[in-house]
């Protein structure tokens, strides 16, 4: 094996992977996920970091549009796959590593990128070039950054909007940004857009859509999407040690090992409520009075804060298992109500309160088409 | 004066090789965390470093357009020169690369470089995830940095010196980690945040896809992650002749002690660091300054009785 051979072998034990779900794609992402850990193989947070793109379901004409362009965005060596059920995961990351593996074609493919890049970048009649770029990152982290121009058109470096300006809630006037928060973002709801005006890091104006796929599929067991939810929020509150529990657990629901996902559910939990630390972190983020979840149409269990609605979270998880009530609640009204549930709130906080509300895109897109 | 041998500027060369070995052990003790968690194969684990530096030199270099790029390149590099800088002043049993007579004040110095080198990481390539993973930095490093300073000058103050060497000799029989306990967990607190680690991780957090890592790619991302380790390492490095006693111990050289105790403490700040949620930096302020700063200022003072009495 000369040294090159080796290098390739030795990247391939740990390829980083980035996940596209489309709503109604639950189980196959999920699925994804433990096939991933099983093979060593981690998640990525942002189309730079990975190598691998799965899209988990069939998108409709809009996501798909955008899972294109994040296709763009990765450095290469790249490989996008898709499974549109849990049985093809195996075959589709096994696709990926071969694709991955594939020397000439990676060089190809590079190379054509390269050459499609000058010639985007000559069709504009931009300077560009500065370094033979191998690649054409867009801005942004996720879906190729802001496409409002609310700025002088002339202004325009690169082809991207010089920020605008507003008065801000200080009564200044400061830039604002258009930053959409999704589809294609790590631990945030299958199929969800929410695009924010920001002002600095604070979300100053929302708008909210779902991007939703072919024919979905059907949903899943309550209490194991429930515990996959929990370790979503826990994920963002950064505490990966608890999000991993809870998503163990997730998995020992699913292969209907019960009794044991009870016990280690309660475990947890205990541990989560018990935590200091994350009761001081989470505390009266995003709290909502009675008065204001009816207005929204949201369930009971949507009062309070952040942490409340983590630990309600859980508690219903361990309803569901112990078979008590299976209150699971109607929650895609919560997609309608994001944005004035964001308003106002830094980008962490956000993230923070969308988890901690579990909105069901599925249940609202279907509800949408229902209406139309 | 305790003797410690400056040692020729080749040596520099052995003292990195130390500080690297250091944070491979700590990116391994990560991985095989994880891969214990999620119940593979632990080897896999122990190899996570190599395999995932041969994954990033076989990508190229991402380019974001209007991208900051002399700056952006200063923030990726810097982190690991600033560890390296850091492990300079670090006597290595008897001898030294370079044994300034202000160790302690260097140490602290090249710490607050962080700073910009993290923030020029995330406004380098000019998006907004990446910017705001930098301000985020900003606002933790003005909650930990005050009280680690105090919390370097309490060893410094025990032993009336701010050379390294004299600090590490002037624990002859009790370690300053086991006297004055709440400088040298301030301290620790101060390390996983300039090597934003652990609950102090939020500037590259996934709720912001990334943050400071968000953009980069290839042997970018390779810089700003070993220099992430190299940093952690480093402050695990500095923490042995300030609070562990420096080269002491039985049968074993002096330096082959600094190179385990670091070790073990390195460890244990990856394996602390993932126990704990992150601390939010809007609240981090808080704590930082009303419970942190006080609390290390009367650990300086109890050190200043002790020593005057």
């Amino acid at each position: 094996m000369d040294l090159r051979q080796r290098l390739v072998h030795l990247a391939l034990r740990r390829p980083h992977a980035l996940l596209v779900e489309v709503p109604g794609w639950w189980r196959t992402r999920v699925e994804t996920e433990r096939a991933m850990a099983r093979r060593g193989w981690r998640p990525a947070s942002s189309p730079a970091g990975a190598d691998v793109l799965v899209v988990c379901g069939s998108p409709g004409a809009d996501l798909g549009e955008v899972v294109d362009r994040v296709t763009d965005q990765l450095p290469g060596p790249r490989a996008r796959v898709a499974a549109t059920a849990p049985e093809e995961v195996a075959t589709a990351l096994d696709e990926a590593a071969a694709r991955l593996a594939d020397e000439r074609a990676q060089r190809d493919d590079a190379r054509d990128r390269t050459r499609a890049d000058r010639a985007d970048r000559a069709d504009q009649g931009g300077d560009g070039g500065d370094d033979g770029g191998d690649d054409g990152g867009e801005d942004g982290g996720e879906d190729g950054g802001d496409d409002e121009d609310d700025g002088d058109s002339e202004m325009a470096p690169e082809g991207i909007p010089l920020a605008g300006s507003g008065p801000d809630r200080d009564g200044l006037e400061m830039d604002v940004l258009n930053v959409p928060l999704g589809p294609v973002l790590e631990h945030w709801p299958a199929g969800l857009v929410l695009r924010c005006v920001l002002q600095g890091d604070v979300v100053v104006e929302a708008d909210v859509d779902v991007l939703a796929g072919g024919a979905a599929a059907s949903p899943s067991a309550t209490a194991a999407v429930t515990c996959d939810g929990a370790a979503r929020a826990l994920d963002l509150a950064g505490w990966g040690d608890a999000a991993a529990g809870v998503r163990r657990v997730r998995d020992l629901v699913l292969d209907g090992h019960h009794d044991q996902a009870r016990r280690d559910l309660d475990r947890l939990a205990a541990r989560v409520a018990r935590s200091r630390v994350l009761r001081w972190s989470l505390r009266d983020l995003g709290r909502l009075d009675p008065a204001q979840a009816r207005a929204h149409g949201l369930p009971d269990d949507a009062v309070g804060d952040v942490h409340d609605r983590l630990v309600a979270m859980l508690e219903r998880a361990r309803d569901g298992l112990a078979g008590r009530s299976d209150a699971a609640g109607d929650r895609s009204a919560v997609v309608e109500a994001l944005p004035t549930l964001v308003h106002g709130l830094e980008l962490a906080a956000v993230r923070l309160v969308v988890a901690s509300h579990d909105p069901d895109t599925l249940g609202a897109s279907r509800q949408e088409r229902a209406d139309a | 004066m305790p003797e410690v041998v400056t040692v020729g500027a080749a040596w520099a060369v052995p003292a990195a090789l130390l500080l690297g070995l250091v944070a491979v052990v700590a990116a391994s003790a990560d991985a095989v965390m994880v891969a214990r968690r999620d119940g593979v194969d632990v080897r896999t684990g122990a190899i996570a470093p190599l395999a995932e530096t041969a994954r990033l030199l076989r990508q190229p270099r991402r380019v974001t357009p209007a991208a900051d790029a002399p700056l952006w390149r200063v923030g990726r590099g810097g982190l690991l020169v600033a560890a390296l800088l850091m492990v300079a002043v670090v006597p290595w049993g008897s001898w030294v690369p370079a044994d300034l007579p202000v160790g302690v004040v260097w140490f602290n110095a090249v710490d607050v470089t962080v700073w910009a080198f993290v923030w020029l990481a995330g406004w380098g390539p000019n998006a907004a995830f990446s910017l705001v993973g930098a301000y985020r930095f900003l606002a933790q490093a003005l909650a930990y940095e005050l009280p680690l300073m105090f919390a370097l000058t309490a060893p410094a103050l025990a032993a009336g010196s701010l050379r390294v060497a004299d600090v590490a000799a002037a624990q002859q029989g009790l370690w300053f980690a086991v006297w004055m306990p709440v400088a040298f967990a301030v301290y620790c607190l101060g390390v996983l945040g300039f090597a934003v680690w652990g609950p102090l991780a939020p500037p590259t957090g996934g709720d912001i896809a990334g943050g400071v890592l968000a953009e980069v790619s290839g042997p970018d991302r390779l810089l700003l992650l070993a220099g992430r380790y190299a940093l952690l390492a480093a402050g695990a490095v500095f923490a042995v002749p300030l609070f562990l006693g420096g080269g002491a111990g039985p049968l074993l050289p002096g330096w082959l002690w600094v190179l385990v105790k670091a070790l073990v403490l390195v460890v244990a700040l990856v394996a602390v660091g993932r126990r704990l949620p992150a601390l939010r930096p809007d609240r981090f302020l808080e704590l930082g300054w009303m419970v942190l700063l006080p609390a290390v200022l009367l650990q300086v003072l109890v050190v200043a009785l002790v020593v005057v009495l």
